[in-house]
């Protein structure tokens, strides 16, 4: 899989230092396995600043296909920062650089002649609230499809559409009132139309920004057992708060403190035996 | 005499606020109050300078003329037997001697001797005022002071009385209106009662012309206001053409585009056309553009009139760029950045976002922002009158000289006038017709509004 690659948005500055990993004392390298045999996506000496700030220390880590992994740390860390940096959606931030290597399937993805249109057909992104566009809900899932031209004909769209919906759980509650307000849904059926739209694009990538921090219980059960199917097909990566999540929904996790990638291994290995102190401080809650 | 009044009934409830306040807190130290000591001196002040208020306002209203009927009932019989237009030249006088417009040595000594009774009324009612409301000051506050006890609840009474303020301070913008539909509603009433209604409606000529003499020449009189409304429909619509697209996508790239520096440096710059004084934009259409567009149009051969529709609304949607531009940037603004996001996630390069996310959801604010910028073209006077002139045409073309609805009033109401010939009576006819159009565009701009108005939490 290549990406075509018609430039339209050149990618801010690249021109960032680039530290190797372990050069610093006071910070030793990730603990764990950041790295991986064999990867989707893969990340070498990432710095992202926000003007002067500094918000992410040279961060490596590789993401296997076909799993969850999952982002913790306490607020502020970094992480949402972090995903956002995968489909380049830091760019819509003026003050933002970013620096470093993110390659996708061996193609990175900051170089300027990456289509970032192309690039966020790939790698989707549900948020943290839900934000369905003020349009039907058939209209909120054909929307992407439709911007990159995957189908032409009525029968074409209404296909995605009842596929996407299906995958994301919500076709029966809404096959009778597709052409109702996206908005008028309860907040987590907004949520799950989020996450059908962005399938509708089939992705390969999904990345889901606290995408429950906005659900009540009943909600957030049915997006987590949502996770759990789309990983057969998609590779996913979450930011979540709440550890019980990371541990029910991933394989793999990930935690960030202060802008640094503390520690990252299978989710089991994270929440039983943490290699850094940080982190076990973390899990155990004393601290974040 | 008044403002005296005023301070003093100020003065007595700032007093009763203290009293009461007072009152409310000793009680306090024995046991707990339904409402703090502050509502209960509130209370206290209210109760007693609402119904002075009443009793002065109440009078102020109806003191000139019961003051004129006093004074009227002590003159000689002479007077009352001169008829009512003597009668009112009469009280004219005393009037003015009142004022000192005039001197004593001017008038008929009767007139001096009224002048004297009315200062003598005006005394002795504005004394009884006085009176009353330090009554019914005192027996407010004296009232209130005996209810004070803990259980008493003076904030939900507060409380209440406050609303009614609000509710009367909303209900002066709401009673002007409708004074300003009845005002024009009666005196078009006196038009259609000399011209009939389909006339006017439906009429396709326009020369309010009436004889003075029955022997003038073209002076039957045409009202039919179809012309005059189709050059206001005319201007406003290039005004319109002009003026929502550079608006709109002067405040796309404002809310979307520009960078913080820029935008700081434009949206003021831009804000500056709507400071700008109409009439200067007139001197602008008659003088600068409409000589332009009229060389322009005789090198091409066309048959341009100096006073122009064309440049009369090229103009005027300029001068309507900056309602358009500033309420559209605002509710493009208030679009939420989560959608925005949504959008570009999906792979939405920055102009779809903003045709098919932002646009859509920015709509009704854009739509009500646009209509009113309607109304204020086809209320737009200044420039019409300097720059498109005052022959009715009935006419499409925008080359021709045409006449609005705003510059017929203005001519037909300018100078001196007979308010009873259906010429000046047009006016309000006209005026009427202007109040319904502006009326309509703004329910319209509403209800667009609440329909398609999307719940953004």
């Amino acid at each position: 899989m290549f990406l075509s690659f018609i430039s339209r948005q050149p990618v801010k500055n690249t021109t960032a230092k680039k530290p190797s990993p372990g050069t610093d004392p006071a910070r030793p390298a990730t603990a764990g396995e950041p790295l991986l045999e064999k990867s989707r996506l893969s990340c070498r000496h990432l710095d992202v600043f926000y003007g002067a700030k500094q918000a992410l220390h040279d961060i490596s880590i590789d993401f296997s296909g076909n799993q969850v992994t999952s982002l913790i740390g306490p607020s502020g860390c970094g992480k949402s920062t972090f995903l956002r940096c995968l489909n380049r959606m830091n760019e819509t931030i003026d003050i933002c650089r970013v620096s470093g290597e993110i390659k996708l399937d061996g193609e990175d993805i900051n170089r300027p002649e990456v289509d970032v249109v192309l690039l966020r057909a790939r790698v989707g992104m549900v948020f943290q609230k839900p934000n369905p566009f003020p349009k039907s809900i058939r209209e909120n899932v054909a929307y992407g499809p439709r911007i990159h031209g995957l189908a032409r004909h009525r029968d074409e769209i209404d296909m995605i559409v009842e596929t996407s919906l299906t995958r994301a759980g919500l076709w029966d509650e809404v096959k009778d009132r597709l052409d109702e307000p996206g908005t008028g849904l309860s907040g987590g059926q907004q949520q799950r139309l989020c996450i059908a739209r962005t399938i509708a694009v089939s992705p390969e990538v999904i990345l889901m920004d606290e995408p429950c921090s906005a659900l009540d219980p009943i909600a957030t059960a049915r997006i987590e057992d949502l996770i759990g199917e789309l990983k057969e097909n998609f590779t996913i990566i979450i930011v979540t708060h709440s550890m019980q999540q990371a541990s029910r929904v991933s394989q793999r996790t990930a935690f960030f403190h202060l802008g640094h990638l503390v520690e990252v291994g299978s989710t089991e290995a994270v929440f039983t035996t943490p290699r850094h102190h940080l982190t076990e401080e973390y899990i155990t809650g004393r601290f974040g | 005499m008044i403002t005296t009044i005023f301070g003093g009934l100020l003065l007595a409830a700032a007093a009763a606020y203290i009293t009461g306040r007072g009152k409310a807190r000793r009680l306090s130290d024995q046991e707990k109050l339904h409402s703090r000591p502050v509502y209960h001196g509130a209370w206290t002040g209210l109760a007693g300078l609402l119904p002075a208020l009443l009793l002065v306002c109440t009078w102020m209203a109806v003191e000139g003329p019961v003051v004129m009927r006093l004074t009227a009932a002590g003159l000689p019989e002479s007077i009352g037997r001169m008829g009512p237009a003597a009668t009112g030249l009469f009280f004219n006088d005393v009037r003015n001697l009142l004022t000192g417009a005039v001197g004593p040595g001017q008038v008929r000594p009767e007139a001096v001797a009224a002048a004297a009774a009315w200062r003598h009324y005006l005394r002795l009612g504005r004394s009884l005022l006085a009176g009353f409301a330090a009554l019914a000051m005192a027996a407010g506050w004296g009232f209130a002071i005996c209810r004070i006890k803990p259980s008493f609840p003076a904030r939900d009474r507060v409380e209440r009385i406050i609303r009614v303020i609000l509710f009367l301070a909303a209900g002066v913008a709401v009673l002007t209106t409708v004074g300003i539909l009845f005002s024009v509603l009666f005196e078009a009433l006196h038009f259609f009662a000399k011209v009939p209604f389909s006339d006017f409606l439906f009429g396709l000529k326009w020369s309010p012309q009436t004889a003075i003499r029955s022997d003038q020449v073209g002076s039957s009189g045409a009202f039919g206001m179809i012309p005059v409304f189709a050059g206001t429909m005319l201007i406003a619509g290039i005004a319109m053409l002009v003026a929502v697209p550079l608006g709109l996508l002067s405040a796309i790239y404002l809310a979307e585009y520009a960078r913080p520096r820029v935008r700081t440096v434009i949206k003021p710059l831009l804000e500056i056309l709507a400071g700008i004084p109409t009439v200067v934009y007139g001197f602008f259409a008659a003088l600068t553009v409409a000589p332009m567009i009229r060389d322009l149009g005789a090198s091409l051969g066309l048959d341009v009139a100096s006073e122009s529709a064309l440049a009369t609304g090229l103009v005027m949607g300029i001068m309507i760029i900056p309602f358009i531009s500033s309420l559209a940037d605002d509710v493009i603004s208030a679009v939420p950045r989560s959608l925005r996001e949504g959008s570009l996630g999906l792979g939405a390069t920055r102009s779809e976002t903003i045709r098919r996310v932002v646009i859509p959801a920015a709509l009704p604010g854009i739509v009500s922002g646009i209509l009113l910028a309607v109304s204020r073209a086809v209320g737009e006077t200044m420039i019409v009158v300097m720059a498109a002139g005052l022959s009715a045409n009935l006419t499409a073309n925008p080359l021709k000289a045409v006449t609005t609805v705003t510059v017929q009033i203005v001519t037909l109401l300018v100078g001196d006038q007979e308010f009873d010939s259906p010429k000046t009576l047009a006016a309000f006819a006209l005026g009427l017709v202007l109040f319904v159009i502006t009326l309509a565009l703004n329910v319209i701009a509403l209800q667009v509004v609440k329909k398609y108005r999307e719940q953004y939490d």
